[in-house]
């Protein structure tokens, strides 16, 4: 079986710095790190690996310095790694991205399952998975958290407005993988491997066979018009009185703060 | 000159940041205050290769450069400073001369059960009367037949309580004892072999500091590292490196003492402002990241020379002891940032204070430290 799990860098929590000109985020390799949502869909691979074998291919668009979370993918267990880059995939927005990420899995070969993280950390759209799935013309579903394969077709099941939904969706198809399960930590050996023994493929807009028209702000039809940073207010209350008294505050103000119904 | 890390590097001690948060984190103070050993913790270390981080890749290990391990020795330290420290012994002072001196046989013997975390390693050359003058040893392995008959009389093992494979150093040669100053492998059961009382220590509470006393206890030959008279050089290797561990160990606690200051001071108000505010409190939050940015450094560059083939006993004596004393002196400022609730055992800080401290005394303690720096000054030529 080919899985592709398609990956992202994002900046660290308290990193996150704007561009005031081009109101894209500011990417540095020391603050940058994999999509926390991403490692669900690879510990999903991993799994499907494990009990039907097959191969796992990292995908990510993005600069050079990428190559980073790549090699975190294949530390996780990876075996192979693909950067799609080029300077003028800058300032894509999400539908083309999906479209630079069609390509480049077009480009790997026959797929049988992609899966995404359900959302990533920093911008935070959770539109990039159905909208590749639609680059792809495969189905989808988003929100997975258990998937089973069964002959031609998977069987997922993912938690909707309170019911569970189990669905069938023929194959090939793509997942947004819910972050349910605890991740298991790659260790020494794993990180020192997925440095030595693998090389990334690295390809740019001629390699896919892009339309240049479709990538880059040209092939955006979204931009960020203004960004204005919110300050956020702070403040410090004691709750003074018994134990009873204080739990008996606590409570009324996080009722008068609409904070619990 | 560049002085970032690789993406590896990077890579390796966001690893050991995450373990040491999920696994580490939550045990760190119980295990303080029971003096408890935390098996669990060791269990999920080992297959990540915390215990082998430098061992040779055949025997299991993951072959990390000394940046790497100092950077997850730090991690580590940061959260659980007696984990650090037992993962620093076990990797620098047993595994790594057991990697540089043992022969084929004892390498595969013993290699891969300790790379595993399988078995725990201590490195045994204090006793009553020797320690900082290590030639002052009064063990004996005597020769007999196939073994040494080994007479010991070992104190403040690191790692002691648990540990089954250990380093003693004994002279073969009582008349002489620089002449027969050896090392010898002596695994933990052999009849002879006794674990004393554990320590009770100020700090590194959960690592079972323990004495260790072997008497008559028959040992084969074969388990000889190195050649008779080798064990002060053996000794000295282990220590260099050692001491490079034990310097980012020091770093470790002084940062967690810095973090635990920087949110203290930012959430405590005096005054009607966080005491982050008072110019008082910013000036020794900036001495200690200043101090503690200068310890790192002279920490990495250690590393970096002894991946580098250099000459290591001067830079990692001064690594060990300006760490140490930096992490002695971070803590202290940490205390006084949180006040009266530094001294107390409700804030991590109060715990930091303790495990510090030994920093500036094993694995050489300051004073060594400085006659091996001044020996080597003295040593130098005009360049």
């Amino acid at each position: 079986m080919n899985i592709i799990v398609c990956i992202k860098q994002v900046i660290t929590g308290d990193q996150v710095k704007i561009d005031p000109h081009t109101h894209s985020l500011v990417r540095s390799a020391e603050f940058s790190h994999i999509n926390p949502f991403d490692l669900f869909a690879l510990d999903m691979a991993v799994q499907l690996k494990k009990m039907h074998s097959g191969v796992i291919t990292a995908v990510t668009m993005g600069p050079k310095i990428s190559e980073e979370v790549l090699r975190e993918a294949l530390a996780f267990g990876a075996d192979r790694a693909v950067l799609l880059s080029d300077p003028r995939f800058a300032a894509s927005d999400t539908l083309a991205t999906s479209y630079v990420l069609g390509m480049g899995i077009r480009k790997i070969g026959k797929i049988d399952l992609t899966l995404c993280g359900m959302r990533t950390t920093d911008s935070d759209t959770a539109q990039v998975g159905p909208q590749l799935a639609e680059e792809l013309d495969i189905p989808h579903v988003t929100g997975v958290e258990k998937l089973e394969i069964k002959k031609n077709l998977f069987r997922v099941e993912r938690t909707s407005d309170g019911f569970r939904e189990i669905l069938e969706v023929f194959a090939p198809a793509l997942f947004t993988i819910s972050p349910k399960t605890v991740l298991r930590i790659p260790s020494f050996i794993e990180i020192q491997d997925a440095f030595t023994q693998y090389s990334i493929d690295c390809w740019n807009l001629e390699d896919l066979n892009a339309d240049p028209a479709k990538v880059g702000s040209a092939g955006s039809c979204t931009w960020v018009e203004e960004l204005i940073p919110i300050a956020q207010k702070k403040s410090c209350a004691f709750i003074e009185g018994e134990t009873q008294q204080q739990a008996k505050s606590l409570f009324s103000k996080l009722i008068e703060k609409n904070l619990l119904f | 000159m560049d002085f970032t890390l690789s993406m590896r590097q990077k890579q390796i001690r966001r690893m050991a940041r995450q373990f040491a948060k999920a696994e580490l984190a939550p045990l760190a103070q119980e295990i303080d205050q029971e003096g408890r050993f935390p098996w669990e913790a060791v269990e999920k270390m080992g297959p990540l290769n915390f215990f082998g981080m430098q061992a040779p890749r055949r025997y299991g290990g993951a072959e990390l450069d000394s940046i790497s391990y100092c950077l997850v020795i730090e991690e580590i330290s940061r959260v659980c400073a007696a984990m650090g420290l037992t993962i620093a012994v076990h990797n620098s002072v047993v595994v790594y001369p057991l990697s540089q001196f043992g022969n084929e046989e004892q390498k595969s013997k013993f290699l891969p059960s300790l790379a595993a975390g399988e078995k725990i390693g201590a490195f045994c050359l204090t006793e009553p009367n020797a320690g900082s003058d290590a030639m002052a040893i009064e063990s004996t392995a005597i020769s007999e037949g196939d073994s040494y008959v080994v007479n010991a009389n070992k104190i403040f093992v690191t790692n002691g309580g648990v540990a089954d494979t250990l380093i003693i150093f004994a002279s073969v040669n009582p008349d002489d004892v620089k002449k027969g100053f050896s090392a010898i492998l002596v695994e933990r059961g052999t009849p002879g072999f006794e674990v004393g009382l554990l320590e009770n220590n100020c700090g590194m509470r959960a690592n079972p500091v323990s004495s260790i006393v072997l008497t008559d206890c028959r040992v084969p030959k074969a388990n000889l590292l190195g050649q008779e008279g080798d064990g002060f050089k053996i000794a000295l290797t282990a220590l260099d490196t050692g001491r490079i561990g034990i310097a980012a160990q020091a770093v470790g606690i002084g940062q967690a003492a810095l973090d635990a200051s920087l949110k203290y001071a930012k959430e405590r108000i005096q005054f009607r402002v966080p005491l982050a505010r008072h110019q008082a409190i910013q000036m020794m939050l900036a001495d200690m990241g200043t101090m503690l940015e200068a310890a790192r450094l002279l920490t990495l560059q250690a590393a970096h020379i002894k991946d580098e083939g250099g000459e290591l006993s001067g830079p990692s004596a001064m690594a060990k002891l300006f760490a140490g004393r930096t992490a002695s002196k971070v803590v202290s400022m940490g205390v006084q940032i949180h006040g009266g609730y530094g001294y107390s055992k409700d804030y991590p800080i109060e715990r930091y204070f303790r495990d510090a401290r030994v920093t500036e005394i094993y694995e050489g303690t300051n004073e060594i430290q400085q006659i091996v720096i001044a020996r080597e000054l003295l040593k130098r030529g005009e360049e």
